[in-house]
């Protein structure tokens, strides 16, 4: 009740210009230049208030404390008064959950949208986008529709918002599941344009294009999916086909604009690519991946190089080239689970420095405490450390060893965690061992706890362990 | 480690702070990190919307925390406030009020209450422009002033604006004549740093950065149900406390036994825990000190390990990989990696901030999933740094520390074994410091700027402008499996960021949690239950706290699971308390009001639904308690319903109230008199005002306390109004009767006698008896004629004298004391000490312990200020043998001996106190025994309101 109270309200207020001063909301849309400068000027006056000490830091409890203190100076007027207590009301109560209690103060709060003063009707927009869609997302009683007449009256009460709240309506609408929706309301914010084309602006709407072209992605991979089930020879799939084909060339207009802005755009990337995969367009999408994972200007996504390298995979590339992007995706993440199959390129490669870069990959994965428990690494690590020894390189391994001999006894091979391994994976604690027998020697914790015990299945294993141990610790060479 | 398949959408832009370009993200709500994309819709549209909780509540079971345990015997006052600090006149003509240090206001106040030690070099050049008393006035010359006659009327000086104030043609002349000097030359030298003392204050009233981290934690005993809170409290925070506590299925903690303590030499400001392998670690930040203890399975600790600090530390943080491994922080831009085997290693040096240049030295370090990358923060940015020694150069360092017997700060046991250990501490020449000198040959760190940039306080996360980081905390926990063993939380005082370190500058998370003061604790719990979002809980300095629900697993990007939520603050629980009288309101309204300095919880494991046990604790030393409750999908209707104390938590609050109000209150930082008083009226008038009535409101102001009937008595009897003089046609009449009967010669001279004599006689006599007996030691420059007079006459209004006492003796040192006002004892004695008149030491012999006492108050005085400006020296002694640092140790002597003082003052035989002039106690030191515990700028009362008839100034 309270919240069509509230949506009612909000019909009452806005429709009619405001009596007193007719031509209020024209000038909020005329005059936002002005507006605009004024905001900035009162934003300067209040940096150089909080930066009394010259550090520039701001702190938001600064009014608080000068509020305490009787100073003079003009005095807020009654109405700025309400309503910032009704904000801070409203700001109570969300965080509450009191969803009902936040409505019904939302409902006192939009008089704001009058105030006299003209940077704070400026502000106040915002403000209401931005907490009455928090109620109505978590209203108990509040409905997509109630949702979208509060989107849409809000889109258009000034223009500095229209592009935002058209995205953010957009992405509430795909998030239930609502993609015609979303669709023809990204439609309708791509054609919209206010005065000079400002670079936020910019941004904005080529997000608003890529949204757009990722619904258009879905439709068409939906399409797919049909697709595949169809005969090929039947009537229906030319004319899917044909279809796809529209929406591609649509699609690749949508979503190339924003690639190029940097930033993360994973899921705009992946679609994209997989529709220039499809139609055969193997270089556009190698340009895409390539540009994103390599231009410098885009953070360090571990998901550009991932991206290349499974298209690199699915292409059939040489193993160098696979190899060369993990051996970046390896100084950005060493610790990601494609290591190990990086590891598995580099021990099949002919090259001696690859050979040397697989145990340090392997290495590299086992220090992080993410990666402690991984078995494959420690199967991995026990193998190719004795292929290594095996094939006399010893110091390699002594090499990767030197930086990790004061740590890794601790993080790895103690007492506790020989028990505890023993205990939750047996085969994992003989690999283990196996390692801290071979680094460190036999006089180990871990190798001593592991090999002391008695267990049916593993007699055998730790025997053969011993043994090993006992060829190549690095220890004792020689022995 | 998997990666996050999909990344959210986020523009990135490179620049500085506050770049109003960028279309900021974060302007979406919180709702809005909800939100999922239909990512690759027809394949796994089945799985593919994860269930958001909507309404993911954890409800409070009482409206407010609670105290758990009894508060402290020492008693705590909340410090400065912006009222102390900010200049209250108003600026009519600006639009917003600003904030304007008052200078001038603290300086005058200094001058006023520390002339002696802001004049005196100066007094010594202008000696010869002033004629002290007894010196025979040797010329006529008008830049001669009269010291005793300027000080008494200096006495009567209203020095804020107080309306009767009027300036004597001697103060005049003398302000025209020492103006420009005395205004000046310690305007001059003292402003500057005045200024610059007020600006350090401000800032730490608005951001006091000492206590970042928190200084309470939780330590997990042998059951889950068990556990230790360890916390610092006392008057100065320097005892560490190791309380044991049971938590109940219900919820309440059950406070087990008495708390043991370790008594420290320094304030305790962060205390750290973590368990790795099995074994609990606790470490501990002081201002200069941090140190290490192990705690063994039955919760006893064990010292590890001392380091000192010499610049300042500023964080420190314990490894979640390797036991006992500690990365410590200090003022000086340098970071610290301590390890069991290889001792301390500075792994990074940079005195300069990050991304741009900021002030602040506060430095951060913690750990990340790597052992041994550290990360290292400070207020614009935090960057990741590589200490691992590479090929081989491994420098060992361990034989400058000293393992295991470096801890000299003595446990005290609570069956009272007391084992203090006075072990001369690690400092000195035991452990290396963290200073510029020592490791830089060892020093194996590149360039600044080698490391990578974890978060950058500019557009990339876009930050607001002014926007700086507050916090840094490393939330994985170092087992594989914890989800979020690669994210680090960033605190600034607007916003919340959750950065992964495999994507470095990109926040994956960002909430504006628009805390209204410094979110400086933070702590990330374990999932309550299987499948549900990790608590995060946010605290702020002034107590408020918000708790976040983080969800994600390894191959999603962390979200915001349902709506943050806030949580009761201490200042919730005051309708838990009963209601009292307003000055102990007002303190128990204090109490809840400080700041919370550590946050602590535990989930313990329950059947039914999950329970959160949060513990706070304050400034004061105080730890309240809370328990909530989860309500995992409450009902579409489910308006929280309002709880309400229960009896059991209300008897808890008024037991604690009672503990409480027995505490006595804080001696009041010393306060300046606000006004003193005129001698004009003369003693006569003082007489009359003995009586029950003031008696008892003097002692009831002197208690602090209501005033009560009792105090009052009968109620005082009005002044008879000024029986109406006899007109002058009176008087004209018996002029004329006896010019009628020829007699008008006798009339008149009998009239002159009546009018000259009363008048004149007390004022002879009070300058004759004051001369004699403050000057008697200048001998020989003395008056002939006061020499010679006969010994001064019993005043003619006999009044009680303390058995036992010579009355000259006593007279002597009364009439010392009236003629100069009371606050300029010291400065008169100390002048005199340096004339070259003088002769015999006769005032310090027989100065009363009143006296003397002031004389120490305000030479120790001198010295703290002395202390303060001076440069520390390395590490100071106190007779204890207990090395604190230096601008600790002047502190407490400064507490030390005003506490002295006013013991001295209060420990006076009543009968003395009873003396009609009052002019023992230095009236100063009596209002700061008066002075009103709020602190308030209102006018105080000077010591020697007690024998006044009317104050002068309004009440």
């Amino acid at each position: 009740m309270t919240l069509s109270r509230f949506l009612s309200r909000r019909q009452f207020c806005l429709l009619p210009p405001p009596p007193h001063r007719p031509q209020a909301l024209f000038i909020l849309g005329m005059s936002d230049f002005s507006e605009e400068l004024i905001k900035s000027t009162t934003e300067d006056d209040q940096g150089e208030r909080c930066e009394l000490s010259g550090t520039g830091m701001h702190f938001p409890w600064l009014q608080k404390h000068i509020e305490t203190v009787a100073t003079g100076g003009k005095k807020e007027k009654d109405f700025a008064q309400t309503t910032s207590a009704c904000l801070s009301f409203i700001q109570e109560a969300l965080l509450k959950h009191q969803w009902q209690q936040a409505a019904e103060y939302m409902h006192s709060y939009l008089q704001v949208l009058e105030d006299s003063d003209s940077c704070k009707r400026q502000a106040a927009p915002e403000i209401i986008w931005k907490l009455g869609s928090e109620i109505l997302y978590y209203h108990p009683k509040s409905n997509v529709e109630a949702f979208n007449t509060f989107a849409d009256r809000m889109k258009n009460i000034g223009v500095m918002n229209y592009l935002k709240i058209s995205l953010q309506h957009a992405l509430y609408l795909l998030h239930h599941g609502m993609l015609e929706d979303a669709n023809r309301n990204l439609s309708q914010a791509e054609t919209w344009r206010y005065g000079e084309k400002s670079s936020s602006q910019e941004v904005l709407i080529n997000l608003i294009q890529a949204y757009k072209g990722l619904l258009q992605y879905y439709a068409w991979s939906k399409k797919k999916m049909e697709l595949s089930q169809l005969d090929k020879d039947d009537y229906a799939y030319n004319t899917a086909s044909q279809n796809m084909l529209d929406h591609s060339w649509k699609t690749s207009v949508n979503l190339g604009a924003l690639i190029q802005i940097p930033g993360v755009w994973d899921p705009f990337v992946k679609g994209y690519v997989e529709m220039l995969e499809f139609y055969g367009d193997q270089d556009g999408a190698r340009e895409v991946l390539t540009n994103y994972a390599y231009d410098e200007k885009f953070p360090s996504n571990p998901n550009a190089h991932i991206y290349l390298y499974n298209f690199l995979k699915r292409e059939k590339a040489p193993r160098e080239k696979l190899i060369s992007v993990l051996k970046i995706l390896y100084q950005i993440v060493p610790s990601h689970k494609l290591m190990l199959e990086f590891h598995r390129l580099l021990r099949k490669s002919e090259k001696e420095e690859h050979h040397k870069l697989g145990l340090e990959v392997l290495f590299g994965v086992l220090d992080f405490a993410g990666c402690t428990k991984n078995i494959t690494a420690w199967k991995y690590l026990a193998k190719y450390l004795r292929q290594t020894l095996m094939g006399s390189h010893l110091a390699w391994v002594q090499e990767e060893w030197s930086s990790r001999k004061n740590w890794w006894p601790g993080f790895h091979f103690s007492y506790f965690w020989a028990k505890s391994d023993w205990k939750e994976d047996k085969a994992l604690a003989c690999e283990k061992a196996l390692v801290a027998g071979v680094l460190s020697g036999k006089g180990c914790r871990y190798f001593r706890y592991i090999s002391k015990q008695d267990h049916q299945v593993f007699r055998k294993k730790i025997k053969r362990m011993k043994k090993l141990v006992k060829k190549y610790s690095i220890v004792n060479p020689g022995l | 480690m998997d990666f996050p398949g999909s990344l959210r959408p986020t523009v990135f832009m490179t620049g500085p702070l506050g770049l109003s370009d960028v279309p900021d993200m974060s302007f979406m709500c919180s709702w809005r990190d909800a939100l999922t994309l239909p990512e690759s819709l027809p394949q796994n549209s089945e799985n593919g919307v994860p269930h958001v909780a909507k309404g993911l509540l954890w409800e409070p079971e009482t409206p407010g925390p609670l105290p758990l345990l009894p508060p402290g015997p020492d008693p705590w006052h909340p410090g400065l406030t912006a009222q102390d600090l900010l200049f209250r006149g108003g600026h009519p003509f600006q639009k917003q009020p600003r904030v304007v240090l008052d200078v001038t206001e603290q300086l005058s106040r200094f001058l006023w209450d520390h002339g002696d030690i802001a004049f005196a070099p100066l007094g010594k050049l202008m000696l010869e422009n002033f004629k002290l008393e007894g010196a025979r006035s040797r010329s006529k010359k008008k830049t001669v002033v009269s010291v005793k006659r300027l000080l008494q009327d200096l006495d009567g000086h209203q020095p804020w604006g107080c309306p009767w104030a009027y300036l004597s043609y001697r103060q005049r002349r003398f302000s025209i004549l020492g103006g420009p000097i005395l205004g000046k030359s310690v305007a001059n030298l003292l402003g500057d740093l005045l200024h610059e003392e007020l600006v350090t204050r401000w800032e730490q009233l608005l951001l006091d950065d000492a206590f970042t981290g928190g200084a309470l934690a939780w330590v997990p005993g042998k059951t889950p149900r068990v556990g230790q809170l360890v916390y610092p409290a006392g008057s100065t925070l320097d005892k560490l406390y190791f309380q044991e506590v049971s938590l109940t299925p219900g919820g309440n903690p059950q406070v087990l036994r008495d708390p043991g303590h370790i008594q420290l030499r320094g304030p305790v400001r962060q205390v750290v825990t973590r368990t790795v392998q099995g074994e609990s670690l606790l470490a501990v930040r002081s201002d200069y000190h941090c140190a290490l203890w192990k705690i063994s399975r039955q919760g006893r600790p064990a010292p590890l390990q001392v380091l000192q600090v010499e610049k300042g530390a500023t964080g420190i943080s314990l490894s979640p990989h390797l036991p006992g491994e500690l990365a410590v922080c200090s003022r000086s831009g340098a970071i610290c990696l301590w390890t069991p085997q290889d001792g301390l290693r500075r792994v990074y040096k940079d005195p300069d901030t990050l991304v741009f240049r900021d002030p602040s030295p506060w430095r951060w370090a913690d750990f990340t999933a790597h052992p041994r990358v550290l990360t290292v923060g400070d207020r614009t940015g935090v960057k990741i740094v590589d200490t691992q020694v590479r090929g081989g150069d491994c420098h060992r360092q361990s034989s400058r520390t000293e393992q295991r017997h470096g801890v000299g700060w003595g446990r005290d046991l609570p069956e009272g074994m007391k084992s203090s250990r006075s072990v001369s501490p690690a400092g000195g020449d035991g452990a290396p410091d963290l200073g510029l000198g020592g490791l830089t040959r060892f020093l194996s760190q590149g360039p600044p700027g080698c490391g990578l940039l974890l978060f950058r306080g500019g557009a990339e996360a876009s930050c607001q402008k002014g926007e700086r980081v507050l916090l840094t905390q490393y939330l994985g926990e170092g087992s594989p499996e914890s989800l979020h063993s690669t994210l680090h939380l960033i605190c600034t005082q607007f916003s919340l960021y959750l950065v992964d370190e495999r994507l470095p500058l990109v926040p994956m998370l960002k909430w504006n949690h628009g805390l209204p003061s410094a979110p400086l604790l933070a702590r990330l719990l374990p999932p309550p239950g299987p499948g549900c979002p990790r608590p995060l809980l946010l605290g702020g300095q002034d107590g408020q706290l918000q708790l976040l629900h983080i969800t994600g697993e390894e191959a999603s990007t962390p979200r915001l699971a349902g709506p943050p939520q806030s949580l009761p603050s201490r200042n919730d629980s005051l309708s838990a308390f009963p209601v009292l009288e307003p000055k102990s309101q007002w303190r128990l309204q204090e109490r809840l009001k400080a700041p919370t300095i550590g946050l602590a919880a535990a989930i313990p494991p329950s059947a039914s639904t999950p329970i959160l046990s949060l513990f706070q604790l304050s400034a004061a030393g105080d730890v309240f308690h809370q328990c909530l409750r989860l309500q995992a999908d409450p009902g579409p209707d489910s308006c929280a319903p309002t709880v309400s104390w229960s009896p059991q938590a209300t008897a808890c609050c008024s037991q604690w109230l009672k503990a409480l109000l027995e505490v006595p209150p804080a001696p009041p930082v010393w306060a300046a008199p606000t006004f003193s008083h005129r001698r004009l009226l003369g003693c006569v008038e003082q007489r009359e005002v003995e009586g029950k009535v003031p008696e008892g409101l003097r002692a009831a102001m002197a208690e602090g306390r209501l005033l009560q009937q009792r105090d009052l008595g009968s109620l005082p009897t009005a002044e008879p109004p000024p029986a109406p003089e006899p007109g002058p046609d009176d008087e004209l009449s018996k002029r004329l009767e006896a010019a009628w009967e020829g007699r008008a010669a006798a009339w008149w001279e009998r009239r002159q006698g009546w009018s000259s004599g009363p008048r004149q006689q007390p004022k002879r006599h009070k300058r004759r008896t004051q001369l004699s007996s403050t000057f008697s030691s200048l001998s020989g420059r003395l008056e002939l004629s006061d020499a010679t007079s006969p010994p001064p006459s019993p005043d003619p209004e006999a009044r009680p004298r303390p058995p036992g006492t010579p009355p000259s003796q006593e007279l002597a040192q009364e009439h010392w004391a009236r003629g100069v006002p009371s606050e300029r004892q010291q400065t008169l004695r100390d002048y005199m000490a340096k004339l070259p008149l003088r002769e015999d030491p006769l005032e310090d012999a027989s100065a009363p312990p009143s006296q003397t006492s002031s004389i120490r108050a305000t030479r120790s005085r001198q010295r703290t200020l002395q202390d303060n400006t001076a440069k520390p020296p390395l590490q100071m002694d106190t007779p204890e043998g207990v090395s604190v640092p230096p601008s600790q140790t002047s502190s407490i002597w400064a507490t030390r001996s005003r506490q002295r003082t006013l013991q001295d003052n209060t420990a006076k035989p009543p009968l003395q106190r009873d003396t009609p002039e009052g002019a023992f106690v230095p009236s100063s030191q009596t209002s700061s025994i008066q002075a009103t515990p709020s602190r308030q700028q209102t006018p105080v009362l000077s010591g020697s309101q007690r024998i006044r008839k009317k104050p002068r100034m309004g009440f």
